[in-house]
């Protein structure tokens, strides 16, 4: 029963930032069909503006948190302009646009280092008080960090289900063509879902980054999980990736208080993923016979 | 034999060319004939390399060198690839999606093995004790030989690589990687076929990572990052991947370039080597990647002569 309760509440306070950041990485997923391997590096670039912007300005984190959304989705807008579009318009087929992409979050994770200089960084927040919730000891901030990350993630799930725009934008992943003859702007619609994905990444990288340090390889080391999750949630839209990505996280936790290693709870989970998604394809191709 | 005149750099520069050569024909054969992209090389390069060196150094064998050295080397080869058939079986039916998650999931595993298992590999801090099965003269005549025979074993991968481009075998896996449904509905065994391909390619990247780990001689879980994949991956895209040469020349214009021209010959700044070099060689490597295919997809050396020939006759 202590395993569970534990496991809850590490799971969901810990891996919190997995859930936005697979929102984000769902949205343009499911738009573009394209595996953007560069999306770590939004994850990682909102962890570098956010820790820039609290360290220069003195700025308290919550206060950073907007900046350094903005500040990743217009970089992820940027990607899209300078790389993605033009590849789109070249007809790069669907693997050379998995490699070019791979390509970009190589030159992004490394040109950063120029940028922001070499050392490990970290934010400079007030160490937080703890609270007992269900037997385990939480602190006050990674409490915090989850009732944003729900609230974004919510308000993103309610923005795509519920809007307007987020009508255009599920039309436009659906069907470009009738998107188009239905009067959405294709590229208006486009541009807003680089950028919201951007934004969600970038604060998954915010809240990555303030709970651990800032390093170039943080949006990496989280990639494989962000892309597993998105994967197996498959087309259950972003409801599913919310789904997979909290039981991913609770599933991580447990694992790791079994195993006493995280990395352990990594590869045991890695590899039920990829078992999973192995029985997946083998069951939708015997669906397919007649 | 006296070497004074050749500088030990330069070896090192000349082995890492040779040894991502060799990676990237491997890959040549995955990616520019089945069109399967492979992100997880440096796993199986890592397998073979940690293989080779717990059986090597945590094992107590009952005979020494050089025997020693080649059941470990031939153990750490097999390793691999049984972990190629694993990988190719697991990804086999997957799409490129499913291929990524594999591959990367798989070096990830690999990654973390080698950094929690501290009695076998000596975790982060690393594990000693490789070295070369031979003595004849100094450190620099041993690594000097070690190029020669490595350089060697990536001379048996062109052959290879050469005679399965001439082959049926080489024809289905332009098949497979053109048009899988249809070579399936032909009657070809398309799942087999990538299997035995993940094993063969898989053994020979674990082989060249034994190796590597013998010029190295201490392993560490740094050694199994990203940049191997990365330099093998942009160097076969530079090259251009359809053609058996492709890798070859890319190695030479991309790693070759940094680590024998900027590192031993340009006037850089000593500041640099430590991080400022790597960092921008990754950076420039990416940035090539994609520079390469926008604007080049086939490389420098294009696209195969027989899909040349086909457009020439019947158009795109």
């Amino acid at each position: 029963m202590q395993l569970i309760g534990d496991s809850l509440v590490i799971g969901l306070t810990e891996h919190a930032p997995l859930v936005l950041a697979a929102i984000g990485f769902a949205l343009l997923y499911r738009l573009t069909g394209l595996m953007n391997v560069a999306y770590s590096e939004t994850v990682t670039l909102g962890a570098y503006f956010g820790m820039w912007v609290n360290t220069t300005f003195d700025l308290n984190f919550y206060a950073v948190l907007l900046p350094a959304g903005i500040m990743a989705g217009l970089v992820s807008v940027g990607t899209y302009f300078a790389v993605f579009r033009p590849a789109k318009r070249r007809n790069v087929g669907t693997l050379e646009l998995v490699i070019i992409s791979f390509g970009l979050s190589i030159f992004m994770r490394y040109g950063l280092q120029f940028v922001f200089g070499y050392p490990v960084r970290f934010y400079d927040v007030p160490p937080p008080d703890t609270l007992r919730v269900l037997g385990t000891g939480v602190s006050t901030f990674r409490l915090l960090a989850l009732v944003s990350v729900a609230v974004v993630s919510l308000a993103l799930y309610w923005f795509i289900q519920k809007s307007r725009l987020g009508l255009q934008i599920r039309a436009l992943a659906s069907d470009e063509g009738l998107a188009q003859a239905s009067g959405i702007r294709p590229l208006f619609v486009t541009v807003l879902i680089w950028f919201i994905a951007g934004v969600a990444g970038g604060l998954a990288g915010a809240f990555y980054g303030v709970g651990s340090s800032v390093v170039p390889f943080l949006g990496w080391r989280q990639f494989l999980f962000i892309l597993l999750v998105v994967l197996v949630a498959g087309k259950r839209g972003l409801g599913g990736v919310i789904v997979v990505g909290t039981a991913t996280g609770i599933a991580l936790a447990a694992l790791t208080l079994q195993t006493h290693q995280a990395y352990y709870a990594q590869v045991i989970l890695i590899a039920g993923f990829v078992l999973f998604l192995k029985w997946r394809s083998k069951r939708t191709a015997e669906a397919g016979k007649v | 034999m006296n070497l004074d005149w050749l500088d030990a750099f330069l070896i090192y520069g000349f082995f890492t060319i040779v040894v991502v050569s060799g990676l990237g024909l491997l890959l040549h054969l995955q990616l520019g004939l089945a069109r399967i992209a492979n992100f997880g090389v440096v796993g199986f390069f890592g397998i073979g390399m940690y293989s080779f060196g717990v059986l090597y150094v945590k094992v107590d064998w009952p005979f020494g060198d050089p025997w020693q050295f080649l059941v470990c080397i031939a153990a750490g080869t097999l390793a691999a690839g049984l972990s190629g058939v694993v990988v190719g079986w697991l990804v086999g039916d997957l799409n490129e999606d499913g291929v990524l998650v594999g591959t990367l999931g798989f070096a990830t595993a690999v990654f973390i093995l080698a950094t929690t298992e501290k009695e076998l590999t000596g975790g982060a801090q690393g594990m000693g004790g490789l070295q070369f099965p031979y003595d004849v003269g100094g450190v620099k005549a041993n690594e000097l030989l070690w190029l020669v025979i490595t350089a060697a074993v990536v001379g048996g991968i062109v052959f290879y690589v050469w005679r399965v481009h001439r082959s049926p075998y080489g024809r289905l896996l332009v098949a497979v990687g053109s048009n899988e449904p249809l070579a399936r509905s032909l009657g070809k065994p398309t799942f087999r076929t990538k299997l035995w391909l993940f094993a063969v390619t898989s053994a020979g990247m674990g082989l060249l990572g034994a190796m590597y780990g013998v010029m190295e001689r201490f392993l560490r879980p740094t050694n199994l990052g990203v940049d191997i994949t990365l330099a093998a991956m942009v160097a076969l895209v530079l090259g251009g991947s359809a053609r058996v040469w492709g890798a070859v020349v890319g190695v030479v214009l991309t790693v070759g370039f940094f680590d024998i021209i900027v590192q031993n010959y340009l006037p850089v700044p000593v500041e640099w080597y430590s991080q400022a070099l790597p960092v921008m060689r990754e950076a420039l490597f990416g940035a090539a990647l994609i520079l390469v295919l926008m604007f080049r997809p086939f490389g420098i050396l294009g696209d195969m002569r027989r899909d040349k020939l086909m457009r020439s006759l019947h158009g795109d």
